[in-house]
Formats: C-alpha cells, structure tokens, sequence
C-alpha cells in the first residue's frame, strides 16, 4: 500500500538524519519514490481498498481507498515531493549555512516535509469523515512546523502560529459538521452519506462547515491571509505546501465531499462567490507584489479560487477540470517557487525591482521556469491551456455572465504571470548571478517539461483528472481536451484572454495606483486585522483569568472550592430529599471501625490550626493512612494498598517540594492575613457543607447501579482474572485505563519541563 | 550523612523490595495487586536507596537514570498493545486468548495479554514516579549548588 510507504519514510529519513544528517535526503527521496512508484502501481492495477472497523461500537472505521481521487491527490504529494526533496537536498544546506545553524537541524525538516507527505496521502484515501479530520490536523500540525522552520525568527514563528490557527479553528467546523451528518444519518463514511443525504437546511449547514474548513485550507478570501504570511518559509516548503500539498488539500476535501456539497444549490453558489472573490483579490494584489514569493502566494490564492470557482460551476466539465486543473498548478506554481527560491539564491535579492536580465546568466532556468509560466498563463503547447479550455467550456455551461468573469480571471493569470517571469529573466539589470548548482535548476526543468509534454500528450493527465472527477460527481465522466483549429468559443476566449492580459501588463501604469490602494484597504481593514484582533483579545482575556485564578495557591485553591460548593451545594437544594439523609444504627461490629475514624477526624481538624507546613504534611497524611486501613476494613484490600502507597508517595513529594521553597518564603507564608480569614473561612465553610451532604446523600443509599459491578464480577473468571479490581483495570475498562496513564505522562513531562526552566535538556 | 544502621537496613531492603513488586505485578491477575501498585513499590525502593546514599549512587540502579523516558516507553508499550488487535482484525483493546479459551499457567502467573498491559503500566508508573522525584532532588541539588558556590 502506497500509504504504508508513505508514512513510514517521514521516520525512515529522521532516523537517517540522525546518524548523518547528510543521509536524510537521499533516503527521503528514495521513499518518496517508492510512494510515487507505489502509487502509481496501485492505481494502474485497479486500485484498492481497506475497510476495517477500529471502534465498531463508535461505528469509527478506518476505510482507505485508492480511488481517481487520491491517486491524483497522491500522485502530486509524493511527485511533486520528490521534486522538492531532490532540490532542498543542495538548497537546505546553503539556507542553514545563511543562518548559522548546524546541518543537523535539517532532519527535522526532512522529518515534517514527509510527514506531511505521509498524512496527504492519508488524507487523499481516506472515505470516512473521523479519519479525515485525523489526517487533515496531521496536515496541520506538519505544516506548522515547516513553516515556522527558522524558529529563531519572530515573525516566521508567528506565521507559523496564524497557518495553524487559521486552518486549525477551521478543522474544528468540518468535524462539527461530520458530527451533524453522523447524528442525522448514522453514519461518518462518505459514500454511503453520498447515498443517504437529501437537500436541505441540515445538509447546507453541515456542507457549509465543512466547506468553510476547505476554503480556509486553500486560502480562499476572506481567510487567505494566511498564505502569503507563510512565505516566511523555506522556499522548497512553501513550493510543496503551497502548489501542490497544503493549499490543495483544502479542495481535495471539496472534490471528495463533492457528492454531499452538489445537492444544495445555495453550497454551490456559496463556492462560485468566494472562488470568484479570491480570483480577483488575488489576481489583483499579484500584480502589486514586489517580493517574488508574495507575488506567487497571491497567485496561488487566486489560482484556488478558479478551481472553487469550477466546483461552484458544477457539471462534468467543472468537476473533471477542477481536478484537472489543481493537477496542472502543482507542477507549474512548484516549478516557479523553486524558480524564485534560485534566483534569490544565485542573485541575493527577492525583488523583482532588484532583478531582471538574467536568461544570459541562467538560460536553463529561463526556459524551465518559463515553459512552467507558459503552463500557469495557458499558453498553447502546455498541460495549461487545457486547463483553461476545461473552465471555459464549465464557464459557458453556466452563462455569458460567468464566460465573462472567467475570461478577466484568465487574464489576470496572465498578466502576473508575465509579470513573475519576465520581471526576472527579460529586461536589463545589474543583477549578477552567481553560479549555482545543477540541483537547484533540474528540478524546475523537469517540472516544466512534464508541464509541456502535458501539452502535447494530454491523455494520461486528462485521464487522472477524468478518474478524479467521476469520483467528485459518482458518475463516470467524459470531457475531451484537444486542440481544435477552429472558432469555437473557447478557442475565441483563450485569445480574448492573451489580448487582455497583454493590455493589463502594457497599460500598468493606469491601474497601479488603484491596485496598490486595495492592497492598503486590505492591511488596514482587512480580515487579516479582525484575526490579529481576535489573537490578541483572546490573550489579554486568558491572561485575566489566569491572573485571578492562580495569582498564589489559596486564590487557586478557593477558585475551585467556591464554584464546586455552591454549585453542590444547589444540585442539593433542588433535589427532592425524601429518605435521603438517614443516621444508620451503630452495631458491636462497627467499633473498631469508628475507633480508626477518630484519628482521622483529629488530624482533620489539626490541619485547621498549623501552622508550619511540614506539621501540615505530615498530618494530612496521617490522615490518609487511617482512611487505608478503613478500606481494608471493608474488605477492599486491592483500595488500601493503593491507598497506602499513594500517600507514602504523595508524602515524599511533599516533603521534596516544601524543601524546594525557601525556608524564609515558607515560613513567611505560613501566616493567614488577618484580613483575608473571614474570607477564607467563609470558603472553606460552604465547600465542606456542600461536601458533607453530598458524602452523607451517598451513603444513606445504598448504591443503586449495582448491576455494572455485578456484571464485572460475573465476567471475571471469564477473563482468566480472579481479582475483579485488575480485570476492570486491564480488561474491562482498558481504555478508561488508557487514557489515565496518558495523563500521567503528560503530568511527568509537565513536571519535568517545568523543574528545568522550560526545557527538557 | 545517614548512620550506618540505616544505610545497611536501606541496602538489606531494595532487593526484596524489588521481589515483592515483581510479586504483586506477576500474582496481579489473580490475587489483589496490579501494575499501578507494584509500579510504587518499586520505586518506593529506589526512593529508599535515593534518600539515604544520594542521587549519585541511586543511579547506578539500572533505569533509575533514564526513568523519565521509561515512563514514555511504558505508554507506548501499553498504546501498542491496545492497536495491535486491529492487526488481526479485533477491536482496540481485545486481549488474547479469548474468553473460555485454555491459559497457560506458571505458579500464578497466566500467560494473558491483560498481564502485559498491566505490565506496561507498571513501567509507566514506576518512570513516573522516580522520575518525578529524581527531577524534584535535581533540582535541589542545583539550588544548594547555587547558594554555596
């Protein structure tokens, strides 16, 4: 399974690079490889499928399937990884060399790079809704850690923190909206919700959530702020995340919910309008870019919303080139984003004022970079121009008004494109470019000549995206791409396209001053501002909390107590008491039994008047000691041995603790304010009422579920146990177990991480 | 300084410490006992050695030293043990041989997968434990170190 291998080369390389930091990777090459190889196999030979059932009694099932839609998806994560992997194996190095820092801090990059791999093609197979999200957070977090690589920048660390946000608050909407199918259908995997959906304001709702976590993902307006933030990146990662893997995974998840998101017409115009709005906001703030990599994540935002657009679109020829498409812009944008990171490299600079001229210096470059740029403006010849004959053909389905709107889109394209291109290789300037290495130029020459043999044998691509697409819409799909010498309206509008995008470049100056307004408009009142708004109150409102909550230990300690008892104390007040409160009988029996409890009682209340805190320990776990022992008297000696080894442990790290604070500090603190005792007394009183009738309510009764006890007891032979408490433990309730040993290690690296002043070195 | 008595008491002490706890992780099944109790009898053990020689001397006890990491390992032992049924088709958590199905014995010890999660806890809880107070002594190693350079 292509996925095996794919998740398991992300702690291949990272054990590689731990020996040798070179042997990361070429050993994450060679996986990415072998995913490609595999996966390619896998969909050549029919395809495949696992369906097992993980938590049946959850109906949580781990259903992978190798179908049209993530061999493309798939292809492309470990295709264009392998390319991007090819070149940070001569880039990484030279970008750590930049910085100061030492090879070795590179594995970790090779680590997030195929893990994010990994859970892309996770996420390409996956058809059940839970594992979806699961895959989707994986995406998530790797990205963070890519983005937010150069951690020693401020600012790299807070685009890296705003990616996670922006699409991680995102992800929570798309599992509410699982959530809402599942309680209406029964069901979280997607085929059969394809089956069982009917329209309607329970569809539109939940399709709506799941759509906003796409569009977030695929940086579509309004919630494409963060992209061109994340340019803070390394270039290799912002060319794989934001071409072929990060960004696509956001329409991955419209075309695989296509089947869902078609039956609610008002979820289809919602994508036409938001695709349409990034088409334009984008195209228009490309232009006004100077930063190469700015100018390329505008376009990619623009270039998402055409694909949104498409699926907006709807029909054949939507779904199939919306696949189609997002196929054609991983290669192009990643062969251009690797362009720039070169050129940047080879030159120093990352303007495009700064650059210009340099096909005499990097004629290599030039071509492959700009047979890559042909692919993004369609040019014929290249995989692009089908790509626009596609959303031509989807745009005319629909309408004058949308052949229209996709024409200036196309333009726009256009425009930035030869903008990017141009801007860097034509010209004059005295830019100079020194040699760079061959690593760093095949790449973008082999991404460009798959862009151009695409444009000449466009069957296999054409056949990937018509796979996808009849997944996207569960019927078998059938489009046509190929030139036609003749004056169909596509034809006409691909050269109303060129025309429009020549006079766009030619008449720049007319339009640059309104184009670099919008661009402000956006910085001062843009969703970018709500966003670092929305940051920033949530920390001042945290940091309130955690002010009044934890200012010192007894403010802490009557935060809990306060709420706890009053709220108790209610749920008494409004419950009915007949028979509740009843003072059982003493028997001859019971007296050793109270004799232990009186021990208890007086260390109780010596608590309440010590002063020093060692007395204080001590004392209270004295107490502790004579609770075991009535544990045992009750015939539970499972309880009283973990009793009485809980508080022998429990006392050692106090008295550890207590020796860890000055003495002068302890000794001063160990005197109530005067002022404060009301208070506190006052505290304490409704906490300890509120408790006593609530041990007191429990003990009158007997316990009335007595029937899971029953059950357990009755089952334990029949788990091998003969200790009931082990077999509950292990067996029974192992999961409960699970978790509470999961706990307990996050306790211990909380501790340790806190005992070293924040590190764990 | 501790005195000699209580030094030697302390040395006489670990290994049948140590035994017991590996008697109640072993007898867990079947008498009372589990991995979470002989977890804290072992390292109250360890604890034993740490408060009268030292630090320094309590880890030359194997594992003492790298008892925080045993902690992590415990968990994924016992995560690891929960998923493998998936392998075979079963759901998370299933223990091995099935209900009615013969078990081998040796004295009390039965030959169960449960025993084994109960044995990943005890490596878990043991990590913890003296990993927490190994951390709690390091650290008061470094404040005396501090005040008295």
């Amino acid at each position: 399974m292509p996925l095996v291998v794919a998740l398991l080369s992300a702690p291949a390389a990272a054990a590689f690079g731990m020996l040798r930091p070179a042997g990361a990777a070429p050993v994450g090459a060679a996986f990415c490889a072998l995913a490609f190889g595999a996966t390619l196999w896998g969909f050549a030979s029919g395809g495949g499928a696992v369906d097992v059932a993980w938590a049946p009694s959850w109906d949580l099932r781990l259903h992978l399937e190798l179908d049209g839609l993530a061999a493309l998806y798939a292809l492309l994560a470990t295709g264009v990884g392998f390319a991007v992997l090819v070149y940070s194996s001569r880039y990484l190095p030279l970008h750590l060399e930049h910085q100061d820092r030492p090879l070795s801090d590179g594995t970790s990059f090779y680590f997030f790079v195929l893990l994010f791999m990994g859970s892309m093609v996770g996420l390409a197979m996956a058809q059940d809704l839970i594992l979806v999200f699961v895959f989707w957070d994986l995406t998530a977090i790797a990205s963070y850690y890519l983005i937010g690589f150069d951690s020693h920048d401020p600012d790299s660390r807070a685009s890296a923190l705003m990616a996670l946000l922006v699409t991680g608050v995102t992800a929570v909407l798309l599992l509410i909206g699982a959530v809402m199918l599942y309680a209406a259908h029964g069901t979280f995997s997607i085929p059969e919700l394809a089956g069982r959906v009917e329209p309607g304001p329970l569809l539109t709702t939940a399709g709506l959530l799941i759509a906003v976590a796409g569009l977030a993902k695929s940086a579509q307006v309004p919630f494409h702020f963060w992209l061109p933030r994340a340019m803070a990146a390394p270039t290799p990662v912002s060319a794989y995340l934001h071409s072929a893997a990060m960004v696509a995974a956001g329409v991955l998840l419209l075309g695989r919910l296509y089947p869902l998101l078609q039956k609610s017409d008002v979820l289809l115009d919602v994508l036409l309008v938001v695709g349409s709005l990034s088409m334009a906001v984008g195209g228009v703030l490309a232009l006004t870019r100077d930063v190469l990599k700015q100018l390329l994540a505008y376009s990619t935002v623009s270039q998402y919303g055409y694909v949104v657009v498409m699926y907006g679109l709807g029909g054949e020829y939507g779904a199939v080139g919306a696949s189609f498409y997002v196929l054609v812009h991983a290669l192009c944008k990643s062969a251009l984003f690797l362009s720039a990171g070169t050129v940047t490299e080879a030159t120093g600079s990352d303007r495009l004022s700064g650059l210009g001229g340099l096909y005499r210096s990097m004629p290599l470059l030039a071509v492959g970079s700009g047979v890559a740029a042909a692919g993004l403006a369609a040019l014929p010849l290249t995989a692009g121009f089908f790509k626009d004959e596609l959303f031509f053909a989807a745009a005319l389905e629909r309408g004058p008004v949308f052949a229209g709107l996709a024409v200036f889109g196309a333009a726009l394209t256009f425009a930035y494109t030869w903008r990017f291109w141009g801007g860097i290789f034509l010209g004059t300037s005295d830019a100079e470019a020194d040699r760079t290495s061959g690593v760093l130029v095949l790449p973008v020459v082999a991404l460009g000549g798959l862009t151009l043999l695409g444009g000449i044998f466009v069957g296999p691509y054409l056949g990937l995206a018509l796979a996808a697409g009849s997944d996207s819409l569960r019927a078998p799909a059938d489009v046509v791409a190929a030139y036609h010498l003749d004056a169909r309206p596509e034809n006409l509008m691909a050269l109303a396209t060129y025309g429009l995008g020549v006079a766009i470049v030619l008449s720049r100056p007319l339009w640059s001053g309104a184009a670099g307004a919008l661009s402000r408009l956006g910085e001062r009142a843009g969703p970018e501002r709500l966003y670092g708004m929305g940051l920033r109150g949530l920390n001042g409102l945290s940091d309130r909390a955690h002010r009044a909550e934890a200012r010192d230990l007894r403010s802490r300690v009557a935060a809990i107590l306060l709420p706890g008892g009053i709220l108790a104390g209610a749920g008494i007040l409004v419950t009915p008491t007949g028979g509740t409160y009843r003072v059982g009988t003493v028997e001859a029996g019971d007296i050793p039994l109270l004799l232990a409890l009186v021990p208890v009682a007086v260390a109780a209340l010596t608590t309440t008047f010590t002063k020093r805190h060692v007395t204080l320990a001590l004392v209270l776990s004295s107490a502790g000691f004579v609770l075991a022992l009535v544990y045992a008297f009750f015939g539970a000696p499972d309880v009283a041995l973990v009793a009485v080894l809980v508080e022998t442990v429990l006392t050692l790290l106090f008295l550890g603790t207590l020796r860890l604070i000055p003495y002068e500090v302890l000794h001063r603190q160990a005197g109530l304010p005067t002022e404060k005792r009301p208070r506190k007394v006052f505290f304490a009183a409704v906490a300890g009422a509120s408790t006593f009738a609530v041990v007191w309510a429990t003990l009158s009764r007997p316990a009335p579920e007595r029937s899971v006890a029953e059950e357990h007891l009755k089952r334990t032979p029949e788990a091998h146990a003969g200790d009931a408490v082990t077999a509950i433990l292990a067996d029974f309730r192992g999961l409960d177990t699970l978790g509470e040993i999961s706990v307990v290690a996050l306790v211990l690296l909380a501790v340790l991480t806190l005992l070293r002043g924040g590190r764990l070195r | 300084m501790t005195s000699a008595m209580t030094r030697m008491v302390a040395r006489l002490l670990l290994l049948p410490t140590l035994i017991t706890a590996v008697a109640i992780l072993v007898k867990g099944y079947t008498q009372p006992g589990d991995g979470f109790s002989a977890g804290v009898v072992a390292s109250l053990g360890v604890l034993l050695q740490l408060m009268v020689f030292g630090r320094e001397e309590a880890e030359k006890i194997p594992g003492v030293r790298q008892a925080g990491t045993l902690a992590f390992v415990g968990l994924l032992a016992a995560l690891g043990l929960a998923v493998w049924p998936l392998l075979l088709g079963d759901a998370v958590l299933t223990h091995y041989p099935p209900p009615g199905a013969k078990v081998l014995h040796f004295g009390t010890l039965e030959f169960i997968t449960a025993v084994l999660f109960d044995c990943a806890i005890f490596v878990l809880v043991f990590g913890f434990v003296v990993g927490t107070v190994g951390a709690i002594s390091r650290a008061i190693e470094d404040a005396d170190e501090q005040e008295a350079p």
